[in-house]
């Protein structure tokens, strides 16, 4: 079975916590993406704060968007 | 078992459990969305879905809820509104709501600068605490509140630890003291925004101020480290808790719904 994602993968760094559960992510490129958090982090409580170095997906339909699906430590 | 259910594009959507609690919807062989449940250590599964599309997110949900034993539990932030509702559509409801508080550490903001522990009471810093004594009282307080391995009606993670431990790290601990034994607890996670994660006095003893003593400490301990806040959560029913945070001039800033089907 394939397991291809339909999915781009690219770090950021959260630069603005909005209202409604999104984030501001500028990524590597300098471009900066409107992204929510993964239920999968949600569900194990970790918080995303601004100025954290995030790995976000994008869908190749909607490079404007993304969800958050890891955080890197510092 | 493999489900099909029509894509938003036209395709035929394939959800499957590829792993043991976890699940893709595959659309013409891509991964558009992934189901995950997992088993916390206090016996709560929780699950939770990402998806780019409502019925990506429906037919997983769907489909992880026929396979898997109830009840179900997921975590949502109640500002995100659309997932929310993709779990309401899923039948989940609201068991608890518990409200991110952010907590000034200022006491010109908290009030809490003359704050002192009633007459026979100490508090140790964290790092300080007798571990015995400390593991004593933390044991003492979930006995009293009915937890196990967790504080399955407390807004707080519960993580594995080993067998009969609840503390994993006693150095971020502070506690009440009185001559023979601690009265209260208060934990406070060191981070970039640190996080109080744990204040609890024991029953007999509470409505002395010792929490507020414990909350002066800490939070004094935190300002002249440099951190001009930090952050709390509680749940929504415990309303000394609300009660105490507020009165140091903490606000709601956000606020966690957990679903229940």
């Amino acid at each position: 079975m394939t397991k291809n994602k339909n999915v781009i993968e690219v770090e950021g760094r959260v630069v603005e916590c909005l209202r409604s559960a999104m984030f501001t992510v500028e990524l590597e490129n300098g471009h900066r993406v409107l992204a929510h958090v993964s239920g999968k982090i949600r569900k194990n409580y970790i918080r995303i704060m601004l100025e954290d170095r995030v790995l976000v997906e994008l869908p190749p339909y909607d490079l404007t968007r993304g969800r958050i699906v890891f955080r890197y430590r510092n | 078992m493999d489900t099909f259910a029509s894509c938003p594009d036209g395709n035929a959507l394939l959800i499957t459990r590829v792993a043991d609690g976890q699940w893709h919807a595959l659309d013409d062989d891509l991964v558009v969305g992934r189901g995950h449940a997992q088993y916390r250590p206090d016996g709560r599964l929780f699950v939770s879905i990402d998806a780019w599309h409502d019925t990506t997110f429906d037919r997983l949900a769907e489909a992880m809820s026929a396979d898997l034993p109830a009840p179900l539990h997921t975590v949502v932030d109640e500002a995100d509104a659309e997932l929310t509702a993709g779990w309401r559509r899923a039948g989940f409801t609201v068991r608890r709501r518990e409200w991110e508080y952010a907590v000034p550490t200022d006491p010109r903001i908290t009030g809490l600068g003359e704050v002192r522990p009633p007459s026979g009471v100490t508090i140790v810093p964290a790092g300080q605490a007798d571990e015995d004594l400390l593991r004593a009282v933390d044991r003492a307080i979930r006995d009293e509140v009915g937890a196990t391995v967790g504080w399955q009606s407390m807004p707080a993670e519960v993580i594995p630890l080993p067998e009969g431990d609840t503390i994993a790290d006693p150095s971020k601990y502070a506690v009440a003291a009185a001559p023979d034994r601690y009265l209260g607890l208060i934990r406070v996670v060191p981070a970039k925004r640190p996080r109080i994660g744990l204040i609890a006095v024991r029953a007999g003893e509470r409505r002395r101020g010792i929490a507020r003593a414990l909350l002066a400490h800490a939070l004094g301990t935190l300002h002249r480290d440099g951190c001009a806040s930090a952050w709390a959560e509680v749940q929504e029913s415990d309303q000394a808790a609300s009660a105490l945070f507020e009165g140091v001039g903490a606000r709601p800033v956000s606020s966690n719904l957990e679903l229940v089907r």
